[in-house]
């Protein structure tokens, strides 16, 4: 057991060292001019060359990996050529925003999903179950950004209910957030469900209620915790993702968080800022699995990696 | 760059109550600055935010001509390249340095280093030899060549502190001499300018100036619906079109500055025929296109200047729709069965370019839409004529705003035979010997009168040749919001948004019918 975690953590460096040279590779594939989208259309070669110079890109692919490795072990991500500023310092500028966002949403995901999926459990093929089934299938199969502009149209222009710009206070995460969790929410509720008809036939459950416990307690003691070693699983891992920043939803909603920064740094081929995004994504996935598999041991004893 | 001075003068006359003096509008755009240093971008909307707080030697009053900002005169021997500018004086950076000879050398010589490569150098390496301080309110400039435009050169230069530059500050942070000094540029989600309380001229009426962007356009239009944007820039004509009808909100339309085009590549066959380009521009309903994607805000292209331009040729004979004419002049080529061409576009206007190809199906061109995210199109267009070739690239759709609404900035990057992409804007590889030398001596004369005639005839011979097919002029839109700040706003070519509230008669348009002027 011990090995494991250990193994775990001395792979760390191993990965994230392949994974940067996986990063710095594939954005050089990106096809578009850096030195041009900086330079601009109405500039002429001289401008671009030089710019070409200036972002390093006429050096050896080699060569510019190397300073890019020499420099991200200093915790120097580069400088961003949209903003000028040094890409980690924009990256701790944005990621607040985004961690808040992915917070609140998947809090209220799981919140919602889980309570929804236990109740259809509970009241499994009558009017309750449907009712949640067809919410969850909707919020499933709906696009959430055409979802997003009819709520914005609605609740921030027509209604003035809220803010349609900007994250300056609780009212700024309504839309985005609940926007944000209906996709993995309805995933949620729809594997609770599943997951919770699968257990309470077990013979165990059978045992608890003859040992005469309560249904809550039965349902939330000892049928959810097993239920949610699947749930626990796909919540941590599109989690982690999603703190890499939810490109469509920040978009839409104009949010200034890590997802918003990438559409720009894609656009505009900021290589700099793209390496460091997805380099932190990684790094966030890599770290949400191993809290995951944590979580997983202390939710069931008997699972053991080794 | 003109606003720098004229922007937001107290005292507004005619246009309602002054806005209170704590007061804020907020711009939101379509793109967030590239850099907050104005020779190093060539984006009009970078420039929009960095105008309130840099000024030029010149600027352009409200029928685009060139008056006084930082220079208060300016004269030209008689050979044209030696223009003699005599300086503001008591003017004063935001960074408390003072404005002087010095400061105007300095904003010029860095540019015209080669080895710095600011992105915005190129037209003034052109025509710019050398630049010495007279004194310490004078300032002489030599010019390679007698260059005629030089003041509308001079009104799009914005002059920096020399302090700030030296100290490497300029990428981030404006400082210039202009009624709004620099606040804060929080990268993600706005930049913040504040009233220069030390300006030299009246000071603007709005406090702060907060500028926000998207790249969502349907935010853009809610924005402005919602007053979460006093002011929108720019907006697609589809939006402008339904809320010219909304009360809450006034559309602003600028001059027609604004040429789109498809370049078509004169070095591949069958588009090095004269008859088959031709051909092309007769089958294009040019009016169609205005009515249906522009959806009124602009006029079918007769010639490849702008009517903004003060050389434009209303008179230039373009080509009406004419599909027959089209038929008759590919049969004559040996095309009559038709031929397939390709045409790289960018994703927004691909629909503009579908139309395209429906009408020339009629004349049996089958063209092939190669549609292209922003990156891929930038380098695509700007290939070689190998490049081109290689990637069966026959077409682009493209379009130019020359900002200072000079013909010369506008034919010669993209007609010139020496100005072939990728070292220039000449996508189409277009060479006419004859054209190259009424450009060079266009350029070069001081008599307006002659300089207007030398690019009348310029316009005939490009329209002549066809080396594209000429689509229209557009109107950039702008929204207002009218419950917020009440200062009237105008849209300067390129489509940089100006908020001149010295001026009671802004010009406002809603569309206008096909063919008519404004």
């Amino acid at each position: 057991m011990r090995n494991y975690w250990l193994r775990k953590i001395l792979a760390l460096p191993l990965i994230l060292l392949v994974a940067s040279f996986l990063i710095f590779w594939a954005v050089r594939l990106l096809p578009g001019d850096p030195a041009r989208l900086m330079a601009g259309m109405q500039a002429d070669q001289k401008a671009v060359n030089a710019a070409r110079t200036r972002l390093g890109l006429d050096k050896p692919f080699a060569l510019q990996y190397e300073i890019f490795l020499r420099d991200a072990l200093h915790g120097n991500l580069g400088i961003s050529i949209r903003s000028h500023k040094p890409v980690a310092q924009e990256i701790a500028e944005r990621f607040p925003y985004t961690l808040a966002l992915a917070t609140v949403s998947y809090s209220l995901a799981v919140g919602v999903g889980i309570t929804a999926g236990i109740l259809a459990a509970i009241y499994s093929g009558r009017k309750l179950d449907h009712l949640v089934m067809v919410a969850a299938i909707s919020g499933a199969s709906i696009a959430n950004f055409w979802l997003a502009l009819m709520a914005m149209n609605l609740f921030a222009v027509k209604l003035a209910w809220v803010p349609l710009l900007g994250a300056n206070s609780w009212k700024s995460y309504i839309l985005p957030a609940i926007t944000l969790a209906l996709l993995p929410g309805a995933v949620i509720a729809r594997m609770c469900r599943g997951s919770m008809l699968e257990i309470i036939h077990q013979d165990y459950i059978r045992t608890a209620r003859a040992k005469g416990l309560t249904t809550t307690r039965v349902y939330v003691r000892h049928a959810l915790r097993n239920a949610l070693i699947p749930i626990v699983t796909i919540v941590g891992m599109n989690f982690a993702s999603l703190l890499g920043g939810a490109v469509i939803t920040e978009t839409v909603f104009n949010w200034p968080g890590l997802g918003r920064l990438m559409v720009d740094a894609v656009r505009y081929r900021d290589y700099a800022t793209i390496q460091g995004i997805t380099l932190l994504t990684v790094t966030l996935v890599i770290a949400v699995n191993f809290a995951v598999d944590v979580f997983i041991g202390m939710i069931d004893p008997r699972i053991r990696f080794d | 760059m003109a606003l720098a001075s004229a922007i937001l003068v107290s005292g507004v006359v005619g246009c309602g109550p002054p806005p209170p003096p704590e007061s804020r509008i907020t711009i939101m755009q379509l793109e967030a600055p590239l850099t907050m240093d104005p020779a190093d971008h060539t984006a009009s909307l970078t420039m929009d935010v960095l105008d309130p707080m840099y000024e030029c030697l010149v600027r352009f009053d409200q029928n685009l001509d060139v008056v006084p900002s930082l220079a208060t005169k300016w004269s030209v021997d008689a050979s044209g390249t030696k223009w003699t500018i005599e300086l503001r004086k008591g003017v004063r950076f935001h960074d408390g340095t003072a404005f002087d000879a010095q400061a105007v050398v300095d904003s010029f010589n860095r540019l015209l280093d080669p080895d710095r490569g600011l992105a915005a150098a190129s037209r003034v390496r052109a025509i710019v030899k050398l630049v010495t301080a007279n004194g310490p309110n004078t300032v002489v400039f030599t010019l390679a060549s007698s260059y005629a435009s030089f003041p509308r050169v001079l009104a799009v230069t914005p002059i920096v502190s020399s302090r700030a530059e030296k100290q490497g500050k300029l990428a981030r942070q404006a400082v210039g001499t202009g009624p709004y000094r620099f606040v804060e540029w929080k990268t993600g989600e706005y930049v913040l300018e504040e009233r220069n309380e030390q300006y030299w001229g009246p000071l603007p009426a709005v406090k702060q100036l907060k500028w926000i962007w998207t790249s969502e356009p349907v935010l853009m239009n809610m924005s402005v619906l919602a007053g979460a944007a006093d002011i929108v820039n720019p907006l697609p004509p589809i939006f402008a079109e339904a809320l010219s009808r909304n009360r809450k909100v006034k559309t602003i339309a600028g001059e027609e500055a604004r040429v789109f085009w498809v370049a078509l590549n004169t070095k591949s066959k069958p588009l090095d025929d004269i008859r088959v380009r031709q051909a092309l521009n007769y089958a294009t309903d040019r009016e169609a296109l205005v009515r249906t994607q522009l959806r009124g805000f602009g006029t079918p292209a007769n010639s490849p200047l702008a009517p903004a331009d003060f050389a434009y040729d209303p008179q230039t004979r373009g080509y009406p729709y004419d599909p027959e004419r089209a038929r008759a002049l590919l049969a004559k080529a040996g095309y009559g069965n038709g031929f397939a061409i390709k045409i790289a576009v960018q994703e927004a206007d691909a629909q503009l370019v579908e139309a395209l190809q429906g009408m020339w199906a009629q004349i049996h061109v089958d063209l092939k839409i190669d549609r292209m995210e922003n990156g891929v199109f930038s380098q695509a267009i700007f290939g070689s004529p190998q490049q081109k070739a290689q990637q069966g690239i026959d077409c682009v759709f493209a379009s130019w705003a020359s900002d200072n609404t000079d013909p010369d900035y506008q034919l010669n990057p993209l007609y010139r035979s020496t100005e072939w992409s990728p070292g220039g804007a000449n996508l189409g590889f277009y060479a006419n010997p004859h054209l190259d030398v009424l450009l060079e001596s266009a350029a070069a004369e001081l008599n307006v009168e002659k300089r207007k005639a030398l690019y009348r005839e310029a316009q005939q011979t490009i329209s002549d040749d066809a080396p594209h097919v000429l689509l229209y002029y557009a109107r950039d839109i702008a929204a207002q919001h009218l419950g917020s700040v009440p200062i009237p706003v105008r849209l300067l070519p390129g489509g940089r948004v100006e908020f001149d509230a010295s001026s009671p008669q802004m010009p406002v348009y809603g569309p206008t019918k096909v063919g008519q002027g404004p």
